[in-house]
């Protein structure tokens, strides 16, 4: 079940906060509850593990089941615990979700998927999962399942390597949470070309600004001097849509190499907002895209609307 | 055509099966065999090359790697149905499938916790004595149970006196994997002493029948290999507990906390001693029975016997056993015997005895070097089983005396400790998420080191006294 090109609505959406550990994933799993809770939307959490080479699988499984005797628990469940209390944490004038209790042995397991199950759960809307293999394969998988419209990443040593997957395989709009400061004050940069993806992720800007009180600049880059009629339609067009919600906005025309023209803009005070790439999925393996180009070269956090 | 993101992810994640294919076909279709093997032979080495591919990246399930190798032995082999078939089953894979049932049977039992107080009885609170109790232990079940079993009843020990050592803002990385190191290599070490330490051991021991090659009992295997077992042990001490010294010197307070959780498990029931009974009868039988009836008749008549007296349940037995390894043992155990009467394995050996000759003139030290260097460069990139599956016929095609080459091959091919995919003990270990891929290098090159000099002195000194 994927929800791709589906009408904006704020109050049925899904997303999804991939975390790594307690000590890396912190700001990630924060920005994840604080952009779920704008939008209201349903928070699901994801650990991805390492997987087990299968020629040993029946020794890890055998000793793993083992384990459960022993009350130790199956490895990665402590990061969903830690995610659990964080979450509480964050929120904690939500009395529902404070009434929600971490037992390890209440989990659902299919298919190297494992899901906890939270009995006192009433309207929270949080899922808690744990998962084993290669990040990408699995986060697919997770979004292909539940319907996901937003996986949160935090910016990893990888970046680099995994920007092409991420992006390109990925059925869901992906924020890659890279070197983000909580107590910073960041402008919304949202960057506008005649693609068909610009004006969901118009939509997406206006609701974070909105929510988060951030000023918006709009960023519109030609490779030639002149703008075409489709990039000056697109730039008038997120004007309007800011100006009709009362979201104040400054526009700024730019020419050179779109992908040098951007990281260089953002410099490292922007929250980047692009919508996803319409090429041919082979051009986009082949040669890159815009956002893939974009999220290897830029710091900042970036969003990419699908 | 239009390829959709889907049909992309797809192929990028198949990527290796779909290199696999192609290197197949290219030999297949556009490199001639070579004059000095048969077509039959030259396409088993060609699905051979594939299967190692696909084994080592992974890119399809393990069943389905096993299920093409025996289609392929057909199609291309020159093989017939029956002959794969009556090659696919015999005493090795019974044994890795009854010894995986008993490993479950076993575990079930709860008898670690009894394991558990036995060895701290033994080693008391000094955390060097508990390293040097856990590696001694770990290699003395493992030589004859296995280093799965063994290490799946250690873990939950280390884990619990991980637990209780830990506590905020202190880092105990060096205890932690001292304790984890010494029961994965303690039962790696341990794995070759005796026939049924592993898999590959039976592995050897059917080749060697089915090649005509002769046997090892399993007390003359135990003559010839334990020695050099007894002297791993106290050097793979050494090592952990250099490599990764730990930062309490005592480890009291977990001891006794763990002495409370394992008192808690009460006196020993009729079950649990029946289950020990059971499995010492098994063990009895391996030892002085497995020449008339066979390593895997043994092990399967115990399951039998657990199953029979509600010890285990057939659920609890199918859901622990992995039965696709099982299947891709049958299959490479199928495609070695082919390797061998399509002179696949002969052409190999020549081959790479003729390649190294101007580098070791000397027959038998070339002969030594070639199954040690390849069993253990391949065993950490694959598994040590898979590894004497697909080299058992090529190393005993090298000429020289079959048993002592075979025997070299199954022990270094139990020198996999620089990678958590080589030996089942490593893998569980780095499950657990407290150790890193780096700490198999930081002590797996000393390990090897000192395994490679102690199969030198084996088999320099030992052997030739005894053999």
């Amino acid at each position: 079940m994927t929800k791709t090109n589906t009408p904006f609505d704020p109050k049925s959406l899904k997303f999804l906060t991939a975390v790594s550990s307690a000590e890396y994933s912190k700001p990630t799993l924060k920005m994840g509850a604080l952009i779920a809770s704008v939008f209201d939307a349903s928070h699901g959490v994801v650990y991805v593990g390492e997987r087990a080479s299968e020629f040993h699988g029946s020794s890890v499984n055998l000793t793993r089941q083992n384990l459960d005797n022993w009350n130790i628990i199956h490895p990665g469940l402590e990061v969903l615990e830690w995610a659990l209390q964080e979450l509480k944490a964050l929120s904690p004038d939500n009395e529902e979700l404070a009434k929600i209790q971490f037992n390890p042995d209440h989990v659902y397991e299919e298919d190297g998927r494992v899901r906890v199950i939270l009995p006192d759960d009433k309207g929270c809307r949080i899922e808690l999962v744990l998962r084993e293999g290669e990040l990408v394969d699995q986060l697919r998988k997770e979004i292909q399942l539940e319907g996901y419209d937003l996986a949160i990443i935090g910016g990893s040593q990888n970046k680099r390597h995994l920007a092409h997957s991420i992006l390109q395989y990925l059925p869901a709009s992906v924020f890659v949470l890279q070197k983000f400061n909580p107590q910073k004050k960041y402008k919304l940069l949202l960057l506008v070309d005649d693609s068909s993806a610009t004006s969901k992720s118009i939509e997406w800007g206006a609701m974070i600004a909105e929510k988060l009180g951030w000023p918006v600049r709009t960023l519109t880059v030609s490779k030639t001097k002149r703008f075409g009629a489709g990039y000056q339609g697109a730039a008038d067009k997120a004007k309007a849509y800011f100006d009709s919600r009362g979201i104040e906005v400054e526009q700024f025309f730019l020419t050179g190499d779109p992908v040098r023209t951007f990281v260089e803009f953002a410099g490292d005070n922007h929250f980047v907002i692009m919508g996803a790439s319409t090429l041919n999925p082979v051009k986009q393996f082949l040669f890159g895209s815009k956002p893939i180009q974009t999220l290897k070269q830029t710091d900042v956090p970036i969003v990419i609307v699908r | 055509m239009h390829i959709s993101a889907d049909m992309l992810f797809w192929i990028q994640q198949k990527r290796w099966l779909l290199i696999a294919l192609a290197v197949g076909a290219i030999l297949y279709f556009l490199v001639p065999h070579p004059q000095s093997l048969g077509q039959d032979g030259y396409h088993i080495l060609i699905i051979i090359l594939m299967t190692l591919i696909l084994i080592l990246k992974e890119p399809i399930p393990l069943p389905a790697i096993a299920l093409q190798l025996i289609f392929w032995q057909v199609i291309i082999g020159g093989s017939t149905p029956n002959e794969v078939g009556s090659y696919f089953m015999n005493d090795a894979v019974f044994f890795i499938m009854g010894s995986l049932m008993l490993a479950v049977a076993i575990v079930s039992q709860g008898l670690d916790k009894r394991l558990a107080l036995g060895i701290i009885r033994l080693t008391g609170n000094k955390t060097w004595r508990i390293v040097a109790g856990f590696t001694t232990i770990s290699a003395i079940l493992s030589s004859f149970v296995g280093p799965h079993m063994v290490t799946a009843m250690m873990l939950p020990v280390a884990l619990t006196l991980i637990r209780y050592t830990s506590s905020k803002g202190q880092s105990n990385t060096g205890l932690i994997a001292a304790l984890l190191f010494s029961i994965a290599y303690g039962a790696t070490v341990g794995s070759i002493g005796t026939p049924t330490g592993g898999g590959r051991n039976v592995i050897m021991m059917n080749y060697w029948a089915e090649f005509g090659s002769g046997s090892l009992s399993y007390l003359e295997w135990m003559k010839l290999v334990y020695p050099m077992v007894l002297i791993e042990i106290p050097i793979t001490i050494i090592i952990i507990l250099k490599t990764f010294p730990p930062e309490l010197r005592v480890l009291d307070t977990a001891i006794r906390h763990l002495t409370v959780e394992v008192a808690h498990a009460g006196k020993m029931s009729v079950k649990e001693i029946f289950s020990l009974a059971l499995f010492t009868a098994v063990l009895y039988g391996w030892i002085a029975q497995s020449e008339v009836y066979g390593l895997g008749s043994i092990a399967l008549m115990g399951i039998f016997l657990f199953l029979t007296f509600g010890l285990v349940s057939w659920k609890d037995l199918s859901r622990g056993v992995n039965w696709g390894v099982i299947l891709l043992f049958g299959a490479t155990i199928s495609i070695g015997v082919q390797m061998k009467n399509t002179g696949g394995a002969a052409w190999l050996a020549e081959g790479s005895v003729s390649f190294l000759q101007n580098l070791i003139p000397n027959i038998d030290t070339l002969r030594a070097v070639v199954s040690v260097a390849l069993s253990g460069i391949l065993s950490n990139l694959l598994s040590s089983s898979a590894t004497v599956a697909v080299l058992g016929p090529m190393v005993l095609n090298l000429g020289g005396d079959p048993i002592l080459l075979g025997l070299a091959s199954v022990i270094s091919s139990a020198f996999g400790y620089f990678t958590v995919v080589a030996a089942p003990a490593c893998t569980i270990i780095y499950s657990s998420g407290l150790v890193k891929a780096p700490d198999f290098l930081r002590a797996g090159w000393k390990m090897a080191i000192m395994s490679v000099t102690s199969l030198a002195l084996i088999g320099l000194v030992w052997w030739p006294l005894v053999k």
